[in-house]
Parts: structure tokens; sequence; C-alpha cells
């Protein structure tokens, strides 16, 4: 049975005992009206008719036996600021055990490891579609540096390298059709050598006098690549070396 | 002015004297009524009233007065008085074959008449927390809000109390049929 019947329900009880009738009632709720009746019905006969008091004589002896119960009683002064301060620092010296802190500090322990646990989850999740320059683009990455680490045979290690390099390559896509700037980073297969001008991966890629490249660098090997994409699309190589 | 109930359980920490008498003053009648809708005899619910104040003058002696709400706990006391007194006396009800009968219209006034006894042996049936519900909106016609105060749940608790206390009263009204 749903909350709103329940409300529904009370609501109707308050009603009858202000003296509503169950027809009234149950016609301002044509479509709870089969499920309220007999309830309302048992609620109708609930009424005390003829609330009851007590004979007087009967109520005076009781209070009598009663205050003289509690005449005993030695009046209390009421506590200053001093004394609660210092009830206050008794309960939590009584708190203060060794079990208790080592309890509070598990808890806290416990608490925070999922609150951030949770935290890199959603964090995780929200990263996988950014791109360089992105906000939660280091997270991305710092997963996937975790993730390698944390593989431990070299098949599925090399597997896993791989479909990230796919990652950086589909980000140099995204940053190209936004035509924004950012610092990229892939590896590929060195196609052409020219002398400003290498291809790799089917990228051109733009050599500067500063760049820092092997010079032992052939077309054929399998080079790592980090440059700088520019707004006109052009991808400036800041280092080239050979891919371990 | 009158003492709001924190005001007066504050002063009844401290024993004041006026405040003890204030108390019975202020909810006697209240406890009378709620244990005599219990237990439908009138003698046994003074005399067990009277037991609540003393359970109260008890508490004080021992230094174990009530702490945060004064009704709610001379209610449980009376409560508890009750679900003894009931549990001893242990009246086993007859309900099904006088209840869910062939009785004519019950829309008849002399035939609610007639039912409420049966009623109030039915209610003996329920839950004893059930039992405390009824009582106290029914008996008292206290609101959801104070119900669920001197029970000390939610409101929703309240509400869903009362609907299964309902639903199995309602059970044994003929031709009003149950809830399906």
């Amino acid at each position: 049975m749903t909350d709103r019947f329940e409300s529904i329900l009370d609501e109707s009880i308050s009603a009858l005992q202000a003296g509503v009738s169950l027809d009234d009632i149950l016609a301002e709720v044509p479509e709870y009206a089969d499920q309220l009746r007999p309830l309302l019905f048992a609620s109708s006969l609930l009424a005390d008719p003829n609330p009851r008091l007590v004979p007087e004589q009967k109520k005076a002896d009781l209070r009598a036996e009663y205050l003289r119960q509690v005449a005993d009683l030695p009046v209390l002064p009421v506590p200053t600021v001093s004394q609660k301060s210092q009830a206050i620092y008794r309960i939590i010296k009584r708190r203060l055990t060794r079990e208790a802190v080592i309890n509070d500090l598990v808890t806290i322990v416990i608490t925070l490891a999922v609150t951030l646990s949770l935290m890199a989850l959603i964090l995780n999740v929200l990263a996988v579609e950014a791109i360089p320059g992105d906000l939660l683009y280091p997270i991305k990455r710092t997963s996937e540096s975790v993730r390698l680490n944390l593989t431990f045979d070299a098949p599925g290690r090399a597997n896993l390298a791989d479909q990230f390099n796919q990652r950086r390559l589909y980000e140099i896509e995204q940053l190209v059709a936004q035509n924004r700037a950012a610092l990229v980073e892939f590896n590929g297969l060195l196609e052409s050598k020219g002398d400003n001008l290498w291809v790799i991966e089917g990228y051109t890629i733009f050599l500067p006098d500063d760049v820092r490249l092997d010079p032992a660098l052939q077309e054929g090997d399998r080079v790592q690549v980090v440059g700088f994409l520019r707004t006109n699309n052009v991808l400036v190589a800041d280092t080239i070396t050979a891919w371990p | 002015m009158e003492d709001t109930s924190a005001t007066l359980l504050a002063r009844i920490q401290q024993h004041d004297p006026q405040a003890l008498a204030d108390v019975y003053d202020r909810y006697f009648d209240q406890l009378y009524r709620y244990l005599t809708y219990r237990l439908g005899e009138t003698e046994v619910a003074a005399d067990l009233t009277g037991e609540v104040f003393l359970a109260l003058a008890n508490a004080l002696q021992r230094d174990k007065p009530p702490q945060s709400s004064l009704s709610g706990w001379l209610y449980t006391v009376a409560r508890n008085l009750a679900a003894d007194y009931i549990k001893e006396k242990m009246r086993t009800v007859a309900l099904v074959d006088d209840l869910v009968s062939d009785e004519p219209s019950l829309s008849d006034q002399a035939h609610l008449a007639h039912l409420a006894p049966f009623l109030r042996e039915a209610i003996l049936q329920l839950t004893e927390e059930q039992q405390h519900v009824i009582a106290l909106r029914f008996g008292q016609e206290l609101s959801l809000a104070e119900t669920a105060g001197i029970m000390e749940k939610s409101t929703g608790a309240v509400k869903a109390l009362q609907h299964r206390a309902l639903a199995s009263l309602a059970r044994f009204m003929p031709d009003a049929g149950g809830e399906g």
C-alpha cells in the first residue's frame, strides 16, 4: 500500500472525527472508495462516545498518595553554566576510552575510504570522454596509468597500451574537429621522412629546428611522438623517439 | 502562563513541588481516558493511572527522571501497565462467528451499537503497538503528529501502523468487507 493511500486514510479519519459523513468522504476520493470504506467503517466504531472521568474522590486519593511519595524529594538547584560545562566535560571524558577512540578512528577511516573511492569512481566515469585540454583529462590519463601498472602479464599490458594509443589518436581527431590546440602524445609507424615533414601513422608532422629526435630512426620504425597540435591543425613535433 | 511540556519536564527534573503537582493535574485525565479505552474497565484504569504517577515518583527517587518527552514517558508507562494487565488477564475472545455473520445493513445505528462491544474485543487481537496507536488516535483523538511524538516514531510509521490496525479490524466487519 502506498504512502499516498495512508495519507488519504489519515485525512479521511480526521474528517470523520470532525463529523463529516462517511459517504461525503468517499465521494471526495471515488478512486479509493472501495479500499477506504471498510477502514473508515471500522474507524467510525472506534471513537470513544462517552469519555469517562474518574470520580473526584478517587482522583483526589490517588493524587494524595502520589504527592506523599514525592514530598520527600529534595529540591535540586538549577545547574549553573559551570556545572553544565563540567557535566559535558565528564561525558566527553567518559567517552574518551581507548576502545571508543579506536572505534571512532576506524569509522572515520572507513568513511573516508568509501567516500574517496566513490569520488574516484564518479570522476573516472565522467572523465571517459575527456580530450587533451579538458579539466578531467589528467584523471583519464592517471586512471590509464594505474590500469597499465596493475596489468602484469606482458600480452595483456601490450594490448591495453595499444587500446590507449587508439584513444590518443581518436582524441587528436576530436581536437581537429573542434579546432582546438593542445599538447598531444601518441605512438605510430614512421611512414615517411622528409626534411621538415614526417608522416607518422597517417599524420603529417612538422619538425621545427629545435625538435628532439632520435637520429637513428628509420622509415618503418614504430615511434613515440610528443607534440603540439595548433588550431590550424598543424601538428608540431617536440620529441620523436623510438617506441620501446 | 501554563508551562510547556519541556519546561514542566525541566522543573520536574529539579523536583519542583509545584511542577510535581502540576504534572498530575495536567495528565491524569488524559491517561485515565487512555487506560479506560485500552482496558474497558474504569476501576482498573483509575488504579493504573495512579500507578503511572507512582512510577514517576519512583523514577525521581532513583534519580532516573524522564529525559526527553514527559508525555511520551507517561504514556509509555501507561501503555506497559495496560499491556501487562491485558497479558495477565488474557481474555481470549471468540471473534469470528459473532462478527462475520449475516447481519443486516451496517448503516443502521442500532447495529453499530451492537457491533461496538465486539469491536472492542477485536482490538485485543491486534498487536500491542497497534492497540496503542488506536487508543491514542481514536480514544484520545490525538493528531497524527501528537501520536508520533508520544510514540517517538515518525508520522509515516504511525500512519502505517494505523492502516494495518484498521485493515485487521475491518476484516471482522460484516458487509463492509475487507480491503481485498
